[in-house]
């Protein structure tokens, strides 16, 4: 229990640097556990234990100074051919609510995984992806912001 | 904006209109009060899960903001000024109400079998005339009891000093409804309803919410209103249901408790229709009462939660000027509820600290924004 709370808390970490969004805007769309828990589920836990390693050697490497942070980041998990794509998925993951099938020289190469489809991770993680303050809008059919109010300034919230 | 500064900590009986307007600030305020748990109850279920609680909660809710501006159009129709934004408008949680011999809490919670209970003592049936307790000569439910707490239905004072009150909310309404039928008889319609017929909140500014709005103009309009507010909080004539054959806020949140569904032709406590799928379990664990100190000092937790209060400040201010001449000032205020609901979430799902199991909620704390 203790080691999930641990791998959940540098998953939260990988994502605010992944995302650009804070710790509470994250944990503010409820999806944390839901998208850490879709990533084992679909591709396994030593992948994603693999990721949170690359994540925690790229800081270390780092030593707080964030622009090499964002260098490491891309040398550790970006341009790693096995890493990469999955990095590349918890992004649009947190931004579109869905995951999406690795690419086809990722399957053959590293295993195709049998739940490895694209798919929307649920009803709320569509509502919930940063897609939709980030283009400051509401996610069309859902948060809506009551009748006749189009006469007024949105009223986005950042998430 | 003064009336809430009339001086008196006390009710008596309605004998003036300035009397009528003290009682009228009270019911909104009261109305109002129950809006804060009821959201945060309901906001802290998680979000697919629930679907039947949910759905139970948010009719009642919106059936007191409905009530809410009965009231204020109420208040306008006599002449009077809805005020949201006075000090102390806003309790603070937890709050208390009267119940006979002790006074139940009624305090800011995540949905549990405690807030059901709470919910079901805001909610409660008027005592049976000849169960009166203590104040038997009193026709109007009042129970006598002495306490010093303030209360979100003040004291009331009778002629002979004793201090009393109200046991349920539909007895402080049937003393307004009383009242204005006694000023009516007494001073005339037309110098009873007095106020800016263009105040009124009417259908075109208030729609799906809860029931119809009543425009209050007269006596005949008054007395509708209350009934409504009575009826859809506590049913018709001891029953269950109100005059549309609605189940009253107590008995749906009774069916939480029980874990059934009423039917038509039910009787009181035998529920016979379908069970209720409840999950204890799929809520935010969020702290009870929360308060801006409780949240680490420069987390962002407590920077939304301070936005969260400022928000709902203004959405109260805004709501007061809809009120007050400017009902399509409703329509966008609506829109801002969707915000309040969006930045509850954010903070129910945000634990207080990695040391602390619970997560944060709305304050509420609006009288502390300067």
């Amino acid at each position: 229990m203790e080691t999930y709370q641990e791998n959940l808390n540098v998953f939260l970490d990988l994502s605010v640097v992944l995302t650009d969004f804070s710790s509470y805007e994250l944990q503010g769309t409820g999806q944390l556990e839901a998208y850490y828990s879709t990533i084992i589920d679909v591709i396994g836990e030593s992948n994603m234990v693999e990721v949170l390693d690359a994540f925690t050697l790229a800081k270390t490497n780092a030593n707080g100074n964030e622009t090499e942070l964002e260098k490491q980041i891309r040398i550790q998990l970006l341009s790693n051919d096995k890493l990469g794509p999955i990095t590349r998925n918890i992004i649009k993951m947190w931004f579109i609510g869905n995951w999406y099938q690795l690419p086809n020289i990722w399957r053959e190469t590293y295993g195709a995984y049998e739940k490895d489809e694209t798919f929307v991770v649920s009803a709320i993680a569509y509502t919930e992806g940063l897609l939709w303050p980030t283009i400051g809008s509401h996610p069309p059919g859902a948060k809506a912001p009551g009748y006749a109010t189009w006469i007024d300034a949105p009223q986005i919230s950042k998430v | 904006m003064q009336l809430h500064q009339v001086e008196t900590e006390h009710l008596h009986p309605i004998e003036t209109v300035d009397d009528l307007k003290f009682y009228l600030y009270t019911a909104i305020q009261l109305e109002h009060a129950t809006i804060p748990p009821y959201l945060t109850a309901m906001y802290s279920i998680h979000p697919g899960t629930n679907k039947d609680v949910y759905d139970l909660i948010r009719v009642v809710v919106v059936e007191e903001m409905l009530h809410l501006t009965l009231a204020a159009n109420l208040m306008n129709a006599i002449g009077g000024i809805p005020d949201l934004t006075g000090e102390g408008f806003v309790p603070s949680y937890p709050t208390y109400l009267p119940n006979g011999e002790t006074d139940f809490k009624v305090g800011l919670g995540k949905f549990s079998e405690e807030t059901i209970d709470t919910f079901l003592n805001i909610e409660r049936p008027p005592l049976p005339t000849d169960s009166l307790k203590g104040g038997s000569k009193h026709s109007f439910g009042l129970t006598n009891t002495k306490r010093s707490r303030k209360l979100l239905i003040p004291a009331f004072k009778s002629a002979d000093g004793d201090e009393l009150h109200f046991y349920s909310i539909g007895e402080f309404y049937r003393a307004i409804g009383d009242g204005i039928t006694k000023l009516t008889q007494e001073l005339g319609e037309e110098n009873v309803f007095t106020g800016d017929p263009s105040k009124q909140i009417t259908p075109e500014y208030y729609y799906s919410g809860g029931g119809e709005i009543i425009p209050i103009y007269n006596e005949e309009d008054a007395l509708a209103a209350i009934r409504l507010i009575s009826e859809q909080g506590e049913g018709h004539d001891g029953g269950i249901f109100d005059y549309e054959g609605e189940l009253s806020h107590y008995y749906r949140f009774q069916q939480i408790k029980l874990g059934q569904y009423y039917h038509e032709g039910d009787e009181p406590n035998a529920p016979s229709g379908g069970p209720l799928a409840i999950d204890w379990d799929s809520v935010y664990p969020i702290q009870s009462n929360p308060r801006i100190t409780d949240y680490p000092e420069g987390s962002e937790l407590k920077t939304a939660a301070m936005d969260f209060n400022i928000f709902y400040k203004n959405f109260l201010e805004q709501l007061t000027i809809a009120l007050n001449g400017q009902p399509d000032q409703l329509i966008s205020a609506v829109g801002g509820m969707f915000r309040i609901k969006e930045m509850s979430y954010q903070l129910m799902r945000n634990p207080i600290s990695d040391d602390n199991e619970n997560t944060g909620a709305p304050t509420f704390e609006i009288d502390a924004i300067s």
